[in-house]
């Protein structure tokens, strides 16, 4: 099956699951900034979980299917027109040759997924399928896609059963988040009092915000050591805190090392949630200890098991 | 107790080390154990990231602690020399006047300096496969610069604060660029996908623009 871009949108690329365990040579994971509503769009369609779909960031998609097949929407609260009628996210969709498939803009949250079945057939590179736009590698050309591009989806087995996403498996977009977190490592070069406003400011995410990471807007921290460190590992949901004092959320394509203290970094069972900020959003930091954002994450791939039985690889 | 390890986030821990070298060491060390989802040095440090669904905190940094016990001593004279041909200045090394006007000595003079010592590569990073190598004391007061550059290509050599850094990969910088190397230091495809690594060291040797355009792998 292949499907042409029509209108790509803002940025809208090929993504599937991180590139895994190589930090050390500098490659970041990249990957969908929200696996979870990629996994809940291949779901839909009878994939793996990861399997390469795309994404589309605030301002939708247009494309034409070229051939029959199965197609699912999930992520960011959008509306979605087949052929100009209205279409739900959260179900299996049988689509013809011809079929013209609209994504619209982004209401709430920041990201949708498509998921096709079969999935999208590009080479992996470095161990994943995911388009990594900074260094051009990866999913469709290392690229965000442009209209005219034609996309191949590979061969998928039987067709799917046509599904919806049970209720309460239906991740709602919201314009506020409160995202649990952990001290970072250089959380001490604080001042006391900023290290009690990082967990008492209603943040707002900032205009620079994309898969690299996110400004958080609200309060200037006082860093009492100044000056820059020695250059150490950063992470996906690392807050760091350079001079100037507005913290930055690093996503899913961020940087392997940084020079700017690490003063938080938010639970692995809420860094699923960055990929939907949006500017303007607004962000509460909600302090747990390593015991407790432990407990929670297992508590949440319990919950989530039940519809997505690999969840444990997805966030 | 596990002393010297702390704990950064939920899933990370970190513990300082000596220098980047030893740090390195640990992180090839910790990766072999095949415990940890990234094993990743910094300039003075070594982090690793751990599955908090299979492990604990508490877990993660008793098993830090005793891999400290156990990681080998660095030996450098072990570590693989590789020699990188280096076009200097021209449209290959848009900022070598400038340094060398900054430094106060000629492009013979830096050139000099430059491909006459043995380096190390400290550690990749930032970007995919870029190489930050230490030890070109005589440019240690050489800052990056003022106003990064939107995009290098990839092989370009750059100097700031007494290091050298390769760029493997077309990106954004602000390092000041003194040449290009035709050397092809990645390769998605190959089961080592980045020529350089951590540990390895490194020569310079000044090369003509006709010999960089004759060697150019693409």
């Amino acid at each position: 099956m292949t499907l042409r871009i029509l209108k790509p949108g803002l940025q809208t690329t090929v993504q599937a699951g991180p590139r895994a365990g190589l930090r050390h040579l500098g490659v970041p994971a990249s990957g969908a900034a929200d696996p979870l509503s990629l996994a809940l769009a291949n779901r839909l369609v009878g994939n793996a979980l990861l399997a390469p779909g795309i994404e589309t960031t605030l301002t939708g998609v247009r494309l034409l299917f070229e051939d029959d097949g199965f197609a699912a929407i999930t992520g960011a609260k959008a509306k979605a027109r087949l052929n100009g009628e209205r279409v739900k996210p959260h179900r299996t969709l049988a689509v013809a040759a011809g079929d013209e498939l609209e994504i619209g803009p982004a209401k709430a949250g920041a990201r949708n997924y498509l998921a096709l079945a079969g999935g999208v057939a590009v080479d992996e590179v470095l161990g994943s399928a995911s388009t990594y736009l900074p260094a051009g590698f990866g999913g469709f050309e290392g690229r965000a896609l442009r209209s005219g591009d034609v996309i191949t989806v590979g061969p998928h087995g039987k067709a799917p059963k046509m599904l919806k996403t049970p209720k309460e498996f239906r991740p709602r977009a919201s314009s506020s988040w409160a995202l649990r977190a952990c001290y970072g490592a250089e959380v001490d070069l604080l001042s006391k009092e900023s290290r009690f406003d990082l967990f008492d400011t209603n943040f707002t995410v900032g205009r620079r915000a994309d898969r690299m990471g996110l400004q958080l807007e609200g309060a200037r921290f006082q860093v009492t050591s100044g000056g820059r460190l020695a250059s150490a590992p950063v992470f996906p949901g690392t807050v760091q805190c350079p001079e100037d004092g507005t913290p930055f959320l690093l996503s899913i394509d961020a940087q392997t090392i940084g020079g700017y203290p690490r003063v938080a970094q938010i639970a692995r069972a809420d860094r699923h949630l960055i990929g939907q900020l949006r500017p303007g959003d607004h962000i509460r930091l909600l302090w747990r200890d390593a015991d407790s954002a432990r407990d929670e994450l297992i508590a949440k791939h319990e919950y989530w098991r039940e519809w997505l039985p690999g969840i444990g690889d997805v966030i | 107790m596990s002393p010297g390890v702390t704990l950064c986030g939920d899933d990370v821990v970190s513990v300082e080390c000596e220098d980047t070298r030893s740090a390195q060491v640990l992180a090839d060390h910790l990766r072999e154990s095949g415990d940890w989802l990234e094993c990743v040095a910094g300039i003075a440090s070594c982090v690793a990231q751990f599955d908090l669904a299979v492990m604990s905190a508490e877990e993660a940094k008793q098993r830090m602690s005793s891999a400290l016990g156990d990681t080998p001593v660095a030996h450098d004279a072990e570590t693989k020399l590789i020699e990188v041909p280096v076009c200097y200045g021209g449209v290959h090394g848009p900022d070598l006047d400038d340094v060398c006007e900054f430094l106060g000595v000629s492009r013979e003079v830096f050139i000099g300096w430059h491909t006459g010592s043995e380096y190390r590569v400290d550690m990749l990073g930032f970007t995919p496969g870029f190489a930050f190598i230490g030890g070109f004391d005589q440019a240690r007061d050489v800052p990056r610069r003022s106003q990064p550059r939107v995009r290098l290509e990839s092989g370009s050599i750059g100097i700031a604060g007494g290091r050298t850094g390769i760029y493997t990969l077309p990106s954004p910088g602000g390092w000041q660029i003194v040449g290009r190397t035709p050397m092809a230091l990645f390769d998605a495809g190959a089961e080592q996908a980045f020529r350089l690594r951590a540990g390895m060291r490194v020569r310079f040797v000044a090369i003509e623009a006709t010999e960089f355009d004759e060697r150019r792998e693409e």
